[in-house]
């Protein structure tokens, strides 16, 4: 049985995504940060709306990124990677609601959750050859549904946990400058930091000897079996990792979107957030954020017209396969290097 | 990233610009579900609501400001309701909620309008859980009776079968189907401690399939069943029991308090509906006998407002509903939701079918409701409720 | 527990299961040649469903001709499968399978919004046809005459497409595509056509099953994303590809989610889709098919 067979098409991004990666790092300005601290501006400069927006986007991008880390990196298509955003929502919400656990405890243990979750998972699927690997992550995530569904006494079921209790900010008020901002501007704030550095933290995975193992296993697992590296264990490292930083991504989820509900589990959100990937360029660390950015920004531009946003955004997945398989970021990269070949030229 | 961010910024500019010259409008949040099975119940209690506030309008408005419903699709489902109301809030900067149709959506918005200090208005949800003393708030008020109420009235009914020895229950398995069952069973072995419950059946709100449950019950040979299924679910339902013989098997002694009395679940049943069982419904429609002269212009004006040919039974609990919140904004003198909830609370105010109050301690009017046995009736193509009676005759004890 | 009681739930999921059979059995076929999972299959599936019932409203609205509806909502779907695959589908042969999967997903937003627009969402139904309306005595239970038609047709269909793929020049080579695609390419078939076919055969199916099941079921949007998970548990549990692995996979699917009603209540739900999890570990290829 062979292990996931090699991308050509993700290869070849991750080739060009290094290339601009290289380009931004010797122009010298930290794009990072900047970003960051630009985000960090929304509750001050924006609307109470643009801090919901700005929320959602965030978490989105965590998930996303955890995704990408499979997708992108190690090149395993998963069909379910909710089940561990999912784990991570419920875990986190019924600690704090249930239990009354404080979220510097909650947050951790809803990673770990999602984490072991994905190790037990994990060593099944990453048994398996491409598609199988796909439904049987697909399987597992509709087990946790059916689980989230049907538990009531834990759960919720049907009802969902609604209220889960936000963490405790009340110290933020001595900070310069944040007195005065709401419990959910508060929480973004949290958000933004917490979901800053699970980004590095994956990003520095992505770029040590570590993440290298995994790139070569996308590109080419019978040659990395061949190096001797153990394929299966890798993948499951990536794995644990990318379900570990999903729970993360769930358990603030959770707590903005003031409740779990089991459709958070359902096998369609699995659907949309590889769009979300895909629509960013799956081939660049960055391209998950840049999707969940448009999505959730597409999202209420086409809400406010028309109730069909499934329908429009069906058209734009269609645009995306037929026409820019590297996503947004892909496409500037491409007209990028154009424009730079004009320039030389 | 940058220009990503000033566009957001720009276009949340853009969207509130109309937000701001609408100031004058008073407005509702409206999330109930408009798509799917329990549409068949969603779209009348709006039509009712809307109607209401066009009537109001037509007076001159509330505090001379005109009221306004923001209708959203909630799908029946939790975590939908949730987004949208709060969408509604921060987004829309809505001043009040009304709506959402089952008891998986209401509890869920109480918790956000508890946190956002909005007033929301409960027009149907019925579990106990939406306004007991764990969850109780000032901001949660319900129209609709709750399922002590619902289970205290199938209860006598069922108890005047004396030859009933078994009885089996099979409803949504959800707060409403779970309230509702143990309201039902507890108020019956009260009454006939006699009669045993042989089985419980729990298919998820929005089944598609029954028969396995509908066999499985059969299996058991109840005498009679008390049933919460409701709108689409029971269509579904009763198109898959009747040809297996269910509702034969028991002569017809179905007790449902989920309104499938209602004008539309017998219209959406058509032919198909399972006539013999008993149903109820907040509004009979078609009244038989001594129809109040304010319900027979209730409903003329429905027919008129929905274009329909047979008024709907569940337009009246979104009429009072609104109703409800324009008398508490006017008593209130303001659209604060703290002063609006004072004012509410202990209110009593007209309808159609009666006065109504929010009890002071629970938030909840006692709702009673019409119920009997669905027969043909001469000239009319769907089921109606032979001899309407209003139960219970009082507030269960509990409260 | 009496024997009358355990027939009735036997038949019971054996209804369940034979619808399940109609639908999955388009969704193996397709994944049998091209590998991939078509989540629009559900779709296809829905759209049959309201076009039985748009055909019902043309042809007689009071109920009447529901054979009629049920053959323009089945060759309606086939000739949409057709389309989409000639349209679409062409292009994608060759492209990595997620870009394959995303597309068949894409179009399970676009149909499922497009039927909302056209057929609202409301939750519409179908009466069943007056010839099977009734009910017979079966060992002392009652069993209603539509769902017997229903478990007669079942095995008729996996008969029909049996001699289809066995018997036809065009079956024959349908089943060598399953077994390696670039070898008939080599011999020079004409696959395109062949494609086509298959996917308009797959769609027929589903648009079929969708018509069929109106008289049971009501029609809501979101039919089509509740659906195509059960027909992935029965593909996965008797084996991709595999026409009678499907068939038998829909007959365990059914009795152990009427059984599991009986025997743990609250979690019949969990059990198929543990169960699709353990085959995967165990037998990836399914109780009846074979290996990759």
């Amino acid at each position: 049985m062979t292990v996931a067979a090699s991308t050509p098409m993700l290869r070849r991004h991750a080739l060009a995504a290094t290339a601009l990666r290289d380009r931004i790092l010797s122009g010298g300005v930290p794009w990072t940060l900047v970003i960051f601290l630009l985000m960090a501006t929304v509750p001050w400069l924006g609307s109470r709306y643009d801090t919901f927006l700005a929320s959602q986007i965030t978490i989105d991008a965590l998930f996303a990124v955890s995704l990408n880390l499979l997708l992108g990196t190690t090149g395993l298509v998963s069909f379910g990677h909710v089940a561990y955003f999912g784990v991570g929502a419920y875990v986190c919400g019924i600690l704090m609601k249930t239990y009354g656990v404080p979220f510097s405890l909650a947050f951790p243990a809803s990673g770990l959750g999602a984490a072991l979750f994905a190790l037990v998972s994990g060593y099944f699927c990453v048994r398996l050859i491409k598609l199988y690997f796909a439904m049987l992550t697909l399987a597992f995530s509709q087990i946790i549904w059916a689980i989230a569904y049907k538990w009531n006494a834990v759960t919720g079921g049907d009802q969902g946990l609604p209220e889960i209790p936000y963490p405790h900010l009340d110290w933020m008020s001595s900070i310069p400058g944040c007195a005065d901002l709401s419990i959910g501007a508060r929480f973004y704030l949290l958000t933004l930091v917490l979901v800053a550095v699970s980004l590095a933290i994956v990003h520095h995975i992505i770029r040590s000897p570590f993440g290298r193992v995994l790139t070569t296993i996308r590109d080419n697992p019978e040659r990395a079996a061949f190096l001797g590296i153990n394929v299966r264990l890798y993948q499951l490292a990536s794995f644990v990792i990318a379900g570990g930083f999903a729970g993360l991504a769930g358990a603030l989820y959770g707590i903005f979107s003031r409740g779990v509900f089991a459709d958070y589990v359902f096998w369609s959100k699995s659907a949309e957030i590889l769009i979300m990937t895909i629509l960013g360029g799956a081939g660049y660390f960055w391209g998950p954020p840049v999707g969940a950015a448009a999505l959730v920004w597409l999202n209420q531009v086409i809400t406010d017209y028309t109730q069909y946003w499934s329908f429009v955004l069906g058209a734009i997945l269609l645009v995306l396969l037929f026409g820019f398989p590297g996503g947004i970021v892909g496409g500037l990269d491409m007209l990028w290097q154009r424009l730079k070949r004009l320039r030389n030229a | 990233m940058y220009r990503r961010y000033c566009l957001a910024l720009a276009f949340a500019a853009a969207a509130m610009w109309p937000a701001a010259s609408k100031a004058a409008d008073i407005k509702i949040g409206f999330p109930i579900p408009l798509s799917g099975p329990t549409a068949v119940y969603g779209k009348p209690v709006l039509a009712g609501a809307q109607m209401a506030v066009a009537e109001i309008n037509a007076k001159g408005g509330v505090l001379g400001r005109k009221l306004e419903i923001l209708p959203r699709d909630s799908k029946a489902n939790a975590d939908e309701a949730v987004r949208l109301s709060r969408e509604l809030i921060i987004k829309d900067g809505v001043d009040f909620l009304v709506g959402t149709l089952t008891s998986a959506e209401a509890p869920a918005v109480s918790t956000v309008a508890k946190e956002n200090k909005i007033v929301f208005i409960a027009p149907t949800s019925k579990s106990t859980i939406l306004t007991d003393a764990q969850h109780i708030h000032p901001y949660i008020f319900r129209v609709a009776s709750n399922t002590d109420v619902e289970g205290l009235a199938g209860a006598t009914l069922m108890a005047r079968w004396k030859d009933v020895k078994t009885v089996a229950t099979i409803a949504p398995d959800y707060a409403y189907g779970r309230d509702s069952m143990a309201a039902f069973i507890k108020a019956l072995k009260k009454m006939r401690p006699d009669i045993q419950i042989v089985d419980q059946q729990w298919p998820k709100l929005g089944e598609p399939d029954f028969t396995s449950f509908i066999t499985a019950q059969m299996g058991k040979k109840p005498d009679a069943i008390y049933s919460a299924l409701f709108a689409g679910d029971f269509v579904t339902f009763t198109k898959e029991a009747t040809p297996l013989g269910y509702f034969k098997a028991i002569n017809n002694r179905f007790i449902d308090g989920a309104e499938i009395g209602t004008t539309d679940e017998a219209q959406a049943l058509g032919k198909d509906y399972p006539y013999g069982v008993i149903g109820d419904s907040y509004d009979p429609v078609l009244w038989t006998g001594n129809e109040p002269p304010v319900h027979k212009t209730f409903i003329e004006d429905l027919k008129k407002f929905t274009h329909a040919q047979y008024a709907s039974g569940w337009s009246i609990v979104g009429y009072q509903s609104i109703y409800a919140l324009a008398a508490g904004i006017t008593k209130a003198g303001s659209t604060n939701s703290d002063a609006v909830s004072k004012a509410l609370t202990g209110l009593t105010w007209d309808t159609p079918v009666g006065p109504r109050t929010f009890s002071v301690k629970s938030h909840e009017t006692f709702a009673p409701e019409y119920w009997g046995e669905m027969i043909k009736e001469p000239g009319i193509p769907f089921a109606v409720i032979n001899n309407p009676e209003l139960l219970p005759k009082s507030f269960p004890a509990t409260n | 527990m009496s024997s009358s009681f355990l027939f009735s739930q036997f038949m019971g999921g054996l209804t369940t299961a034979m619808f399940l059979f109609l639908i999955a059995s388009g969704l193996s076929l397709v994944f049998g040649v091209m590998r991939i999972i078509n989540f629009a299959h559900g779709s296809f599936y829905m759209v049959g469903a309201y076009l039985a019932w748009q055909a019902v409203q043309w042809v007689h609205p009071t109920g009447g001709g529901f054979w009629l509806a049920v053959v323009i909502a089945a060759v309606g779907v086939g000739l949409l499968g057709a389309l989409t695959e000639r349209l679409f589908f062409r292009s994608l042969y060759g492209r990595e399978e997620l870009y394959q999967l995303l597309f068949t997903y894409a179009l399970v937003l676009i149909l499922g919004d497009a039927a909302k627009f056209v057929w609202g969402t409301d939750q519409l139904s179908v009466s069943a046809p007056p010839a099977l309306a009734g009910s017979v005595q079966i060992f002392g239970t009652t069993q209603p005459l539509y769902t017997l038609f229903i478990i007669a047709i079942g095995p008729a269909i996996a008969f029909a497409l049996w001699l289809l793929l066995n018997r036809t020049g065009a079956g024959r080579m349908l089943r060598a595509a399953q077994m390696d695609r670039e070898m008939l390419d080599a011999l020079g078939a004409n696959v395109g056509t062949i494609y086509t076919l298959m996917f308009a055969v797959s769609a027929f199916l589903a648009g079929l099953s969708g018509a069929l099941v109106t008289p049971i079921e009501s029609i809501v949007p979101g039919m089509d994303v509740l659906i195509i998970v059960q027909a992935f548990i029965v593909v996965v549990i008797g084996g991709m590809g595999s026409l009678w692995g499907t068939f038998w996979g829909s007959v365990i699917y059914g009795q152990v989610l009427s059984f599991g009603i009986l025997i743990f209540p609250g979690f019949s739900l969990f059990s198929v889709f543990a169960l699709m999890a353990v085959i995967l570990i165990v037998r990836p290829w399914g109780l009846f098919g074979r290996p990759l």
